[in-house]
């Protein structure tokens, strides 16, 4: 056995060993604010993603359209059948809308939770080791975006802004592990039914809708959306769809399994939903413990909604 | 005069193309979630640590661990760390290893393998993941090392070639 250390090397390597372990205690204390250099080093590497994704997005579009052709044929038919279905829809959603905006002028009420200003982003990148579920996208605080913002696809809700610098924000994707991550939802039912998605089953690959009150009922199939109360999300973005409801762990509440309606792999364009009215700081952490009558620097540490 | 400004633009471009990549990711498979996590650049690495210079690549090591660190992770320190010393691991081995082709690319697989477990540790330990050793097996680790090794079966010999032209070059400024 060759000497595969020197001691000049050995304390090196000892010193190396402390400084990193000091290093990452450091910066997994406060991940949620981007210190300067990070900041510098973020938006220099985002740009150069971006020029790599833009190519790279083309390419998976050609294969997406010569896949969408190959199945034109069958989900034609299938549209065709449900067209008649989506006019009548159509004009009764034409003809709530118009009686919504005359009562909303009758009572005075400006004020919506489900108005939000779209801001639309690329993802650039998706943390590539995926044990935190992440996206990076090129939008960031030049472009308006702040922390604990909605982001939806076409689809359905995927996640909020957990990060942000001058041109790059991040999303954490609520298939995240995070116990923190919560989101006031709504089962759209005859009778509306609150709840809060907590948690994702990894087995099930379904998000974990709790705290419904057991006396209302749920049933498979049922729409959940965003209910816009957690005070940072609009109200109204589609969620998923109710697949099973059991009881809690400690049968006081129930609890349903939601299979989300956006696709969580191959994200491309998204859209981030800045609500109108008012935010509140909606994060339950340190920082409502914090006074807040006295300005300090108050954090959002962005957990939960 | 190529072969040397290739082989840092080789990593850049690999850094980059790992998360398009990671887009794919996670696949359903027989009714599961896998996952696929591409590892290009540490394979990359492992293979410049094996075939051209140790220290050379610990230094880029370093450098794309921080930049990983930075960018996706926001844990500074863990990349920037485990990077060079898997390059260190492999560098070491040269003197013990044949360098045939297959043999390294069997050992830069085993050394992603060492990677994805230390991590998987790791964030057990910091409880960023909950996941138990045999999920973590199928669910993340088998289809990862299969993805990987499709990688390198196509791109092994490519690496191999670049770096041996850059080795043949050294070789020739210093005898002029």
């Amino acid at each position: 056995m060759p000497q595969f250390f020197s001691n000049k090397r050995l304390i090196l390597l000892l010193v190396g060993v402390i400084f990193l372990v000091a290093l990452i205690s450091f910066s997994l204390r406060d991940r949620q604010n981007a210190s300067l250099p990070e900041q510098i080093i973020k938006d220099t590497v985002g740009f150069g993603q971006s020029l790599v994704s833009k190519p790279a997005h083309y390419i998976t579009g050609i294969f997406n359209n010569v896949d969408a052709l190959l199945n034109t044929y069958d989900e034609n038919k299938r549209l065709k059948s449900r067209l008649e279905e989506f006019a009548v829809l159509q004009g009764e959603v034409n003809d709530l809308k118009i009686e919504n905006d005359k009562l909303r002028a009758i009572i005075d009420k400006k004020e919506d939770l489900k108005k939000f200003n779209p801001i639309q982003a690329t993802v650039i990148a998706r943390n590539p080791d995926q044990w935190e579920e992440k996206l990076i996208l090129d939008q960031g605080t030049m472009d308006g975006i702040k922390v604990n913002m909605a982001v939806r696809t076409s689809e359905g809700l995927i996640g909020k802004i957990v990060q942000t610098t001058p041109y790059t924000s991040e999303v954490e994707l609520l298939t995240t592990n995070n116990p923190n991550y919560r989101v006031s939802a709504v089962v759209a039912n005859k009778k509306q039914v609150f709840g809060l998605i907590e948690g994702f089953d990894g087995k099930r690959n379904e998000l974990i809708l709790k705290r419904i009150d057991s006396s209302l009922k749920v049933k498979k199939g049922d729409k959940v959306m965003t209910s816009g109360l957690g005070g940072i999300f609009p109200k109204g973005i589609l969620i998923g769809e109710v697949t099973k409801v059991t009881t809690d762990d400690y049968g006081l509440t129930k609890l349903a399994y939601v299979k989300p309606a956006a696709n969580f792999s191959m994200l491309d364009h998204v859209i981030i939903a800045k609500r109108e009215s008012i935010n509140i700081d909606g994060s339950d952490g340190n920082s409502t413990n914090n006074d807040e009558t006295n300005k300090t620097t108050t954090n959002t540490t962005g957990d939960g909604e | 005069m190529m072969a040397r400004f290739l082989i840092p633009l080789v990593a850049v471009v690999l850094f980059f193309l790992e998360t398009e990549f990671a887009l794919f990711s996670p696949i359903e498979w027989n009714g599961e979630l896998v996952y696929l996590v591409p590892r290009f650049l540490i394979l990359y690495l492992i293979f410049l640590s094996i075939y051209y210079n140790r220290k050379r690549a610990m230094l880029y090591g370093l450098i794309f661990g921080l930049l990983y660190d930075i960018f996706y992770i926001d844990i500074i320190g863990l990349y920037s760390f485990l990077y060079p010393f898997i390059c260190f691991i492999a560098g070491s081995t040269v003197k013990y290893i044949h360098q045939h082709l297959f043999v390294t690319t069997t050992l830069s697989l085993l050394l992603v393998a060492l990677l994805e477990i230390i991590l998987h540790q790791f964030f057990l330990i910091i409880s960023f993941t909950t996941i138990p050793f045999s999920e973590f097996l199928n669910q993340r680790l088998i289809p990862t090392m299969i993805a990987n090794s499709i990688f390198l079966i196509m791109l092994g010999w490519t690496f191999r070639y670049l770096i041996q032209a850059r080795v043949l070059q050294k070789a020739n400024q210093s005898i002029l």
